[in-house]
C-alpha cells in the first residue's frame, strides 16, 4: 500500500517535472561516459600501441569519477530542493493529517530511490547511446574508420555509474528532508511564500561592487604578466583575488540594477519597474550562487579552450608516413613490388647527417671543418632579455655544431606536401628547427629578419629569413634542434660518408587513404611491410602517442568543460524557478492589476535572459583574459605548427557559436517551464 | 433611473461548484445594483457566497450564469486583454493581505496600474502626491514594503487602488489583517474618499465595525440576499449603524430560521 503510494507520488513527479528528471539523466550520463573511456575504439586501439600511458590515464578515471561525484552532488541536490520545495505544501498536510515524520522521512526516502530507478531506465540507454556516438565520431574524425566499429558496454562503468548516482542521489535527499523534518507544518504549509525581503544597505552594495571590480582586474593584470612564470604562490594569488573580486561583484551587483531602476522607472511603462525589481531581488538573494555558476563556467570556457587547442595541437603536420633505413636496393625493390606499388605515392631518400668538425681522437687525413654561429649568437644576445633568449643562448652555445640536411630532400619533403620549395642563393643556407623546439622559435625568427651569418670552414654564409620545421621522418622521436639546410654539393662535400645512413621516406596514396581513414591506412602497409625484412618506422606510432595525448588531455577536459557548464545553468535555472514559484503571487497580484498573460509571461523571459546574461557576461569577460594567459603560459598551440590562424579563428568561432546554442537552448527550456509556472496561475483563477 | 445611473449591475448570477450530484450553489441567482457614489457593505457568515460574489465582480471567477454589468458593459463576458484592461483601470482592488510586491518601493507599487496600462508614471507625480498625503503614506513612499507597518502597507495598496481612478473599488476583508486602530485609520481615509470624490467603493467584510462606515450592506446568506440595511441620511450616527449591524449579524448568528 505504502509503496503503490509512492509509485503513484513518483508518477506525479515525472509527469510534472521534466527539469528533474533531465537533470537526473544528466548526471546518469556524466558518470556513464567518463567511466566507460576505456572502452572507446581509440583507447582500445591505443591500448595496443601505448599500453603503459594508457594504464596510466585509466588510473586517472577515479580521480575524475571522484570530482564528477562531487560537481553531481550538486547538480541533483538542486534538482532534488526544486523538487522538494514544489511539494512542501503537500508535506505540511501529510504531517498535519498524522502521517508521523519519520514515516514521511520513508516516503520520501523511498520515493527518491523510485525516481532514481527511473531515470536510471531512461538515463542508461541515453548514455549507452552518447558514449557509441562520441566514440564513432572521434574514430571518425581521427581517421580510425568505423568499419571496425563494435558495440561496446563497460560493465564495470555501468555499475560504477549506477552506484555513485544511487549514494549522490540519496545522500542529497538525506540532507535535504534531514532539513526539511526539522520544520514545523505550518512552515511547509507556507513555504510558497517568499524569504523576508532583503535589503543591502547602498553604501556596502557600491563598496562590494567597487571593491570586485577592481579585484578582478587585478586578477586580469596579474595572470597576463605573472602566469606564465608558473610559480604556485602566485597562482593561488591569482586564483583567490579572482574568486573574492566575482563573488564581491556579484555582491553588489544588485545595488547597480537598483541604480538603474530608479533612474529608468520614473518614466517607463509596462512592467519594467517589476522586472528589474525582480531581477534585482534574485540577484540580491541568489548572489553567491551566481558568483559560482559564474565561476564554474568560466572553468568550462577554459577546459574548451584547452582541449580544443590540444586537440588541434596534436593534428601535427603529417609528412611522412614511413621512414626507412638501409640500402636504396633493397629499399626501393620493395617499395616498387606490386604488393606495395598501389600504395605508394612517393618515396625519396632523406640526407641528413650531423655535421663533422674537428676533435681530438679524430683519426689523421680526415678533413678538418670548422664551423661557427658566433654572429648569430650575436644577434640573438641583442635581443631584449627574456627566458626565451636565455635558452636559446645557452642551447647555442652547449650545441656547438648543428645536423645538416640536404636541399634536395628536404624541398622534395615540401613538395609532397604542397608548401613551396626553398631557394637558395649563393652563400646562402635555411636555418632548421623542429617544431617540437617552438619555444623560442618566434626569437629565432625575428632574429632571422636580420639576415645573421654563420661561418662554414672559414666561409661566410647568409641564413636566409625564414625558419623550417616540418618534420622529417617518420618517427617522431627522432627530432633535430638546429639544423642547416644546405644545397646538396656542400652537403655531400662536408659529409663524406654520405653511404653509411641514408634514410628513405615514403608517403601512402592519397586516394587510398581517404577511402580508408589515415590509421586503418597505415596499418594494412604496415601489415605488409612486416613481412619484408626492411628495418622502418612508421608515422603510427608517434600518431599514437598524439591520439593519446589529444584524447588524455582533449577528452577529459572537454568533459569536465561540458560538465561544469551543465551544472552551472542547471543551478541557474532551478534557482531562477524556484524564485519565480515563491514569489507566485506576485504574479498572481499582477494580473489582478490589469498586466496580461502575455506580459507576464514576457517579463519572466526578460529576468530568465538577464539572469543568464549576466552570469555568462562576466564568465566570458574573465575566460578571455583566463584563456589568453593560459595559452601564453602553458603554450598549448605551437607558433610554428603548420595551423593556420584561420583555423583556430574558425574552431574558436564554432566553439563559441555551439557554447551560445547550448545556452540559448537553456534559457529556452527554463523560459517554457516559467510559462508553464504563470499558466498555472491563470488556471488558478 | 436610467440603466446609466446604476454603476454596477449584478443580474440573477449563479455559481455552482462540482458536478452532478456533489454540486453545489455558491450563489443562488443574486441580483443587486450598485449607484455610482455608494460605499456598499456586502456581510454574511463564511460560506455564504460573499467571496464568490466579490470574486466573480472582479472578474477572477465566471458566473455559471447572470450578468455583471460595469457602467452596462457585461465583464464577466471579458476574455484575455480586454479583460486585462478593465483589471487595474476600470476596477481598483484592496485585498485582505494587501498584495504590495515586496521588492517594489511603495512609489512603485502605486503606480504599477498605471504603468501597466502604459500610463507614462510622470503625468501621475501630481496624483500620488495627493493620494499619499490623504493616506498618510508620504513619508514611506520610497520605502520597501518590509519597512512599513501593516496599516501604512494597507494604506498603500488603498492608494494604488485609487491611482487609476477607477469606477469601482473593491475591497476584500480590507481590514482583515490590520489591528483595531489600522484598521479604523484605513475605514477613516476610504470613507472621506467616498464623500469627497465620490469614489464606489464595494466592499465584503465580516466586522461590524468596518462596515458601520458604509452607507449601505447587503447580508447574503446560502448565496441570495437575505436582509439589507441603509445609513439613515442625515442623522444617523456610525455608532446607532453599528447597533443595527449587530443585530442582523446576531440573527444570522442564530439562523435564517429562527428570523424569518
Amino acid at each position: 500500500m505504502f509503496f503503490e503510494f509512492i509509485k503513484r507520488n513518483s508518477r506525479k513527479v515525472r509527469k510534472e517535472n521534466g527539469v528533474y528528471f533531465a537533470s537526473l539523466a544528466i548526471s546518469i550520463i556524466a558518470f556513464y561516459v567518463i567511466l566507460s573511456l576505456g572502452e572507446q575504439d581509440v583507447m582500445v586501439y591505443l591500448k595496443t600501441i601505448e599500453s603503459d600511458a594508457v594504464a596510466k590515464l585509466l588510473l586517472m578515471i577515479p580521480v575524475l569519477y571522484a570530482v564528477s561525484l562531487f560537481f553531481v552532488f550538486f547538480l541533483v541536490y538542486f534538482a532534488n530542493r526544486y523538487q522538494l520545495q514544489h511539494r512542501s505544501h503537500e508535506f505540511g498536510i501529510y504531517l498535519m493529517m498524522g502521517m508521523e515524520r519519520k514515516k514521511l522521512f520513508a516516503m520520501i526516502m523511498g520515493e527518491t530511490l523510485w525516481n532514481g530507478l527511473v531515470a536510471l531506465f531512461i538515463g542508461i540507454p541515453v548514455s549507452l547511446f552518447f558514449t557509441e556516438l562520441i566514440s564513432l565520431v572521434t574514430s571518425k574524425l581521427i581517421g580510425m574508420g568505423i568499419i571496425g566499429h563494435r558495440l561496446r558496454i563497460s560493465w564495470e562503468g555501468l555499475g560504477l555509474t549506477v552506484f555513485g548516482f544511487i549514494i549522490v542521489q540519496i545522500l542529497a535527499v538525506f540532507i535535504l528532508s534531514l532539513r526539511m523534518s526539522k520544520k514545523e507544518p505550518v512552515d511547509l504549509l507556507n513555504e510558497q511564500k517568499g524569504k523576508e525581503q532583503r535589503i543591502l544597505s547602498s553604501a556596502w552594495g557600491w563598496l562590494s561592487l567597487l571593491l570586485g571590480a577592481v579585484l578582478l582586474s587585478a586578477a586580469y593584470i596579474l595572470a597576463i604578466l605573472f602566469l606564465r612564470n608558473l610559480d604556485y604562490r602566485m597562482f593561488t594569488l591569482i586564483l583567490f583575488v579572482g574568486i573574492s573580486g566575482t563573488f564581491l561583484l556579484f555582491r553588489g551587483l544588485s545595488s547597480l540594477i537598483g541604480r538603474w531602476l530608479k533612474y529608468k522607472s520614473s518614466n517607463s511603462t509596462g512592467l519594467l519597474t517589476f522586472t528589474g525589481r525582480q531581477l534585482q531581488e534574485n540577484v540580491l538573494h541568489q548572489w553567491s550562487s551566481l558568483a559560482i555558476s559564474s565561476l564554474l563556467i568560466l572553468v568550462a570556457m577554459v577546459c574548451f579552450a584547452y582541449g580544443i587547442s590540444i586537440t588541434l595541437g596534436a593534428v601535427s603536420d603529417r609528412t611522412v608516413d614511413f621512414t626507412f633505413e638501409g640500402s636504396e636496393k633493397e629499399i626501393v625493390s620493395v617499395l616498387t613490388s606490386d604488393k606495395l606499388k598501389p600504395y605508394v605515392k612517393d618515396y625519396y631518400p632523406m640526407k641528413l647527417h650531423h655535421f663533422q668538425s674537428s676533435y681530438a681522437e679524430m683519426p689523421k687525413n680526415t678533413a678538418t671543418n670548422t664551423f661557427s654561429w658566433e654572429k648569430l649568437e650575436e644577434s640573438v644576445s641583442e635581443e631584449k632579455d627574456s627566458k626565451e633568449k636565455e635558452n636559446l643562448l645557452r642551447d647555442l652555445s652547449y650545441q656547438s655544431t648543428p645536423y645538416l640536411i640536404s636541399l634536395s630532400s628536404y624541398n622534395t619533403l615540401l613538395k609532397s606536401t604542397n608548401k613551396s620549395p626553398i631557394v637558395l642563393g649563393a652563400h646562402e643556407v635555411a636555418m632548421y628547427s623542429n617544431e617540437r623546439f617552438s619555444f623560442f622559435h618566434d626569437l629565432l625568427r625575428k632574429v632571422l629578419k636580420s639576415y645573421p651569418t654563420i661561418v662554414i670552414n672559414e666561409e661566410q654564409y647568409r641564413l636566409i629569413s625564414t625558419l623550417y620545421t616540418s618534420n622529417l621522418v617518420a618517427d617522431r622521436a627522432i627530432t633535430i634542434s638546429y639544423g642547416l639546410i644546405v644545397p646538396d654539393d656542400m652537403y655531400n662535400a662536408l659529409i663524406e660518408s654520405s653511404e653509411e645512413s641514408v634514410l628513405w621516406n615514403m608517403l601512402l596514396d592519397s586516394n587510398f587513404v581517404r577511402k580508408k581513414g589515415l590509421m586503418q591506412a597505415m596499418h594494412q602497409v604496415d601489415g605488409l611491410l612486416s613481412l619484408s625484412a626492411l628495418k622502418y618506422e612508421s608515422y603510427l606510432t608517434s600518431m599514437g602517442r598524439q591520439l593519446f595525448y589529444m584524447v588524455a588531455g582533449g577528452y577529459t577536459t572537454l568533459y569536465l568543460g561540458m560538465m561544469f557548464l551543465i551544472i552551472a545553468n542547471t543551478v541557474l535555472g532551478l534557482k531562477f524557478l524556484m524564485q519565480q514559484r515563491s514569489t507566485r503571487h506576485r504574479y498572481f497580484t499582477l494580473s489582478m492589476l490589469g498586466a496580461s498573460v502575455k506580459s507576464l509571461y514576457w517579463s519572466a523571459r526578460i529576468q530568465i535572459w538577464w539572469y543568464f546574461v549576466l552570469v555568462i557576461s562576466i564568465a566570458l569577460i574573465s575566460s578571455i583574459f583566463g584563456i589568453w594567459s593560459m595559452l601564453g603560459s602553458f603554450l598549448v598551440i605551437p607558433t610554428t605548427s603548420n595551423l593556420k590562424i584561420s583555423t583556430i579563428i574558425l574552431t574558436t568561432g564554432i566553439a563559441l557559436i555551439v557554447f551560445i546554442i547550448f545556452e540559448i537552448i537553456y534559457i529556452w527550456m527554463i523560459q517554457r517551464k516559467s510559462d508553464e509556472e504563470i499558466k498555472i496561475l491563470q488556471k488558478i483563477q | 433611473m436610467k440603466i446609466s445611473d446604476k454603476l454596477l449591475q449584478v443580474q440573477e448570477v449563479h455559481k455552482l461548484y462540482g458536478e452532478g450530484q456533489n454540486e453545489t450553489a455558491a450563489l443562488n441567482g443574486i441580483t443587486f445594483d450598485v449607484l455610482p457614489g455608494e460605499f456598499l457593505g456586502i456581510m454574511g457568515s463564511s460560506g455564504s457566497g460573499k467571496t464568490t460574489l466579490l470574486n466573480c465582480i472582479a472578474t477572477m471567477l465566471k458566473p455559471t450564469s447572470g450578468k455583471v454589468l460595469l457602467e452596462g458593459q457585461n465583464i464577466s463576458s471579458f476574455r484575455g486583454s480586454h479583460l486585462a484592461k478593465y483589471r487595474g483601470s476600470k476596477i481598483g482592488y484592496l485585498f485582505q493581505e494587501f498584495e504590495l510586491l515586496d521588492n517594489l518601493t511603495a512609489r512603485e507599487n502605486i503606480l504599477l496600474p498605471l504603468s501597466i496600462h502604459g500610463v507614462n508614471p510622470k503625468k501621475a507625480e501630481e496624483l500620488i502626491q495627493k493620494l499619499a498625503k490623504q493616506f498618510d503614506i508620504d513619508e514611506v513612499l520610497n520605502k520597501f514594503p518590509s519597512q512599513m507597518s501593516g496599516g501604512q502597507k494597507q494604506r498603500a495598496a488603498a492608494a494604488r487602488a485609487l491611482i487609476s481612478n477607477p469606477s469601482i473599488v473593491l475591497a476584500d476583508e480590507p481590514t482583515g489583517a490590520l489591528d483595531t486602530k489600522n484598521a479604523k485609520i484605513l475605514m477613516e481615509k476610504l470613507s472621506s474618499i467616498n464623500e469627497t470624490d465620490g469614489t464606489t467603493i464595494l466592499m465584503v467584510t465580516h466586522d461590524a465595525n468596518a462596515a458601520s462606515f458604509c452607507s449601505r450592506i447587503l447580508f447574503i446568506q446560502d448565496g441570495v440576499i437575505f436582509h439589507e440595511l441603509r445609513k439613515k441620511v442625515p442623522g444617523e450616527s456610525r455608532n446607532s449603524f453599528y447597533e443595527r449591524i449587530l443585530t442582523v449579524i446576531a440573527q444570522l448568528g442564530g439562523g435564517s430560521i429562527n428570523v424569518l
